[in-house]
């Protein structure tokens, strides 16, 4: 575990300092948030039921997330990557600005995540390039965040129906451009993967997935019980999963079927 | 007399202090780094390499004014210290603002917000490092999981977090759906410029549609 220099216990150390700072940050406005909460009598099963259904609507993602770590861990090592997706890092495009400060580090347009780093300096150089390519929404939120949250509040109050509207519409933008990508997104040029690009796996989890959660809602109207509300989304997200391990395992010339690669 | 600080402007300030502490901290990965090998980067390879991605710190600052009203101001706080934004803290606040029937934007939303995000934080911090040490530790359990079964089920999990967030949203606010899926699938048909720079254009599409239908009175 400790043979390689980029695993060696000194970035261990560091990794540890990262997950202390990380949780304490967490854990901290939590208990603040939840003191607010009580105070504007939010009920306590409201408040529970946000942290289960949070806690266990992570789990999934961060085995992907953790994946991540691993596809980059053979060009350098284990720790910096976990470090970048513990912190500010994000699994969509943490795999290209690896290569980005790994080619530039090389000074080899070529050079990919395939390949071990051996040399420390270059090392300490992508450690760089990777912290100072991502830190600066760290260092325009100090500055503007507050002037941003005033500025939609003020809307708010002048027209809260349009703002209810407006931010319905935010959130679905959001979730359309995923969606859109299962359906017709294209596959990585760079390192291509079985199911990266839009196809028959990513329609999969995408239909199974709306029809699981239509299911629970359904049910859950039915049957008006907290615990099914809180699971919904988990447990839509693990069953579309494993219909889509099954697709790919009993169903494999179909489920490579890619439509945008 | 003094003005009371609201809730508000106690997280911006807790907020301002915790991020300032994490851009430190951050820094001195990289410091500590070079200092432990006993090397010294070079400028010009460092600056090469930010220069390349440049892309990121653009999206950067989209992302810091696109999520943030989503988010919640304790919510942004946390979410751009620990990342994974919109694969992870965004769906999870949008579920928990379901769930609990609160509005963004509002002081309950802004609590409901902010513990879904710290929640989601903490599990997923261990469970990360668990799996990671679990890989290091036994690497027949990481060919496993990027053997062809399940590499390509982990591909998925984005589209059935979204897939499944879709379920409620779209069926409450359809009027307003189709237009932004269908303007975004059309984009893709011609290039798919990746998922950093799809999302603010599904984003403004959306709220352009929501606009307009709203001032034709169809929403």
């Amino acid at each position: 575990m400790f043979a390689d220099f980029k695993n060696d216990k000194f970035m261990y150390l560091i990794v540890l300092a990262v997950i202390v700072f990380v949780c304490a940050q967490a854990l901290f406005f939590l208990r603040k948030a939840w003191i607010r909460g009580k105070e504007l009598g939010i009920s306590t099963d409201k408040l529970k039921n946000a942290v289960t259904s949070s806690a266990i609507f992570s789990f999934a993602p961060a085995v992907g997330i953790a994946i991540t770590v691993i596809s980059l861990s053979v060009a350098l090592g284990y720790v910096l990557p976990w470090i970048r997706l513990t912190v500010i890092g994000a699994i969509q495009y943490e795999t290209t600005a690896a290569i980005g400060a790994i080619q530039a580090a090389t000074n080899d347009p070529s050079a990919n995540i395939a390949v071990p780093i051996t040399d420390p300096q270059i090392f300490s150089e992508i450690t760089w390039v990777m912290t100072l390519g991502s830190i600066l929404p760290l260092i325009l939120i100090p500055i503007v965040l507050k002037k941003i949250q005033k500025g939609v509040s003020d809307v708010a109050s002048k027209n809260s129906k349009w703002m209810d509207i407006m931010t319905a519409a935010a959130f679905i933008g959001l979730i359309s451009a995923f969606i859109a990508k299962g359906l017709a997104g294209m596959g990585s040029k760079t390192e291509p993967k079985i199911g990266d690009g839009a196809g028959v796996l990513s329609l999969a989890a995408l239909v199974f997935s709306t029809g699981f959660m239509i299911f629970f809602t359904l049910l859950n109207k039915k049957l008006k019980k907290n615990w099914i509300e809180a699971l919904s989304m988990p447990v839509s997200m693990a069953l579309a999963m494993i219909a889509v391990v099954l697709i790919n395992t009993f169903a494999p010339s179909i489920a490579q079927i890619e439509w945008r690669y | 007399m003094k003005k009371e600080k609201t809730y508000f402007d106690k997280v911006h300030t807790w907020g301002r202090i915790w991020v300032v502490a994490a851009l430190v901290f951050f820094l001195s990965i990289p410091v500590a780094v070079s200092i432990h090998f006993g090397v010294t980067p070079r400028g010009e390879i460092i600056g090469k390499g930010v220069a390349a991605l440049i892309i990121f710190l653009i999206t950067g600052i989209v992302e810091v004014i696109a999520y943030s009203p989503m988010l919640g101001a304790g919510g942004t706080y946390l979410s751009f210290v620990s990342g994974n934004i919109m694969n992870l803290k965004m769906p999870c606040a949008i579920n928990a603002m379901e769930n609990a029937k609160v509005k963004a934007n509002t002081e309950e939303g802004e609590v409901i917000t902010t513990i879904a995000i710290a929640s989601s934080i903490v599990v997923t911090t261990i469970v990360i490092a668990i799996t990671v040490i679990a890989f290091a530790l036994n690497p027949s359990f990481s060919e496993l999981m990027a053997s062809d079964t399940f590499a390509p089920a982990f591909q998925q999990v984005t589209y059935t977090i979204f897939g499944s967030l879709a379920a409620g949203y779209f069926i409450k606010h359809w009027k307003i759906s189709i237009f932004p899926i269908a303007a975004v699938v059309v984009v893709l048909l011609f290039v798919d410029p990746g998922i950093g720079v799809l999302i603010p254009i599904g984003v403004i599409l959306s709220m352009l549609g929501a606009h307009i239908m709203y001032k034709l009175k169809l929403v």
